[in-house]
């Protein structure tokens, strides 16, 4: 299956492109999504244990399944107001 | 409870906000918080945050905050207007507005909104430095631009909506 990757805020500068893809094997989860993009963005793997991240417009734990042609969003801590 | 989430890259008109105030006769209380950029973070004297948003999710999450104060208090409306893009020190980035019967929830309800979009909001500051002003903002803008041409950049222009159903640097708060 096929993931669409966005990365937000200073992520994009450590990523050094604001998205990219993934394909992972039926029953994929959020970690596994991580190991693949850490292994491709290594400048993002010390951010891991912070890092907040989103399938879509809604937050999702690490344990969380992904499905074909999901949207997941890498970001770091927010910060508005 | 009315709900209205604007999100901009214009300054906020205070004045107009207020003038746009709706309360029943029964309302007895609107409790209203201004988030002001300040001069500095932390040791560095700043000119102006430039706010990044992830503006679909924005929506999505105040949406989700606006859920819970409504099981929480019984509100007759929230009004919440963020600015997006460079603020300036001394500008307003985040207006938030609460009516309800008594101040006790009015001013919990403010307090509890904003704690919450501080945890869940993806909204991002980025401080521009008082001696380089437009060098960051030009690094920031280029990157938006060519990185992603579809994202939502920091810098473009954005719309200014109102999100209603299910559907805010650094301030002296």
């Amino acid at each position: 299956m096929k993931i669409r990757v966005q990365f937000w805020s200073y992520f994009r500068d450590l990523a050094g492109c604001a998205e990219t893809s993934a394909t992972l094997g039926d029953g994929a989860t959020i970690a596994t999504l991580l190991k693949d993009i850490y292994a491709r963005f290594p400048k993002l793997a010390p951010a891991e244990k912070s890092t907040l991240i989103a399938v879509g417009v809604d937050y999702q734990p690490r344990d969380h399944v992904l499905k074909d042609g999901d949207e997941v969003s890498l970001f770091p801590p927010v910060s508005g107001g | 409870m009315r709900r209205s989430l604007i999100l901009t890259t214009a300054p906020l008109d205070e004045a107009a906000l207020l003038h746009e105030r709706a309360m029943s006769a029964g309302m007895g209380a609107a409790v209203y918080f201004s988030g002001v950029v300040r001069e500095a973070e932390g040791d560095e004297k700043i000119s102006a945050i430039n706010y990044e948003a992830f503006q679909q999710m924005v929506e999505r999450q105040f949406a989700l905050i606006f859920d819970q104060l409504e099981k929480r208090w019984v509100l007759e409306s929230v009004r919440v207007v963020h600015r997006l893009g460079v603020v300036k020190v001394g500008e307003a980035s985040l207006w938030v507005e609460v009516v309800a019967a008594h101040r006790g929830e009015a001013f919990a309800a403010c307090q509890f909104l904003i704690d919450e979009m501080k945890r869940t909001v993806p909204i991002w500051k980025r401080p521009v430095a008082d001696r380089e002003p437009s060098r960051l903002a030009a690094r920031t803008h280029s990157a938006n631009a060519t990185d992603n041409p579809s994202a939502p950049s920091a810098l473009a222009p954005l719309r200014a909506g109102t999100a209603r159903g299910p559907g805010p640097g650094d301030t002296r708060d």
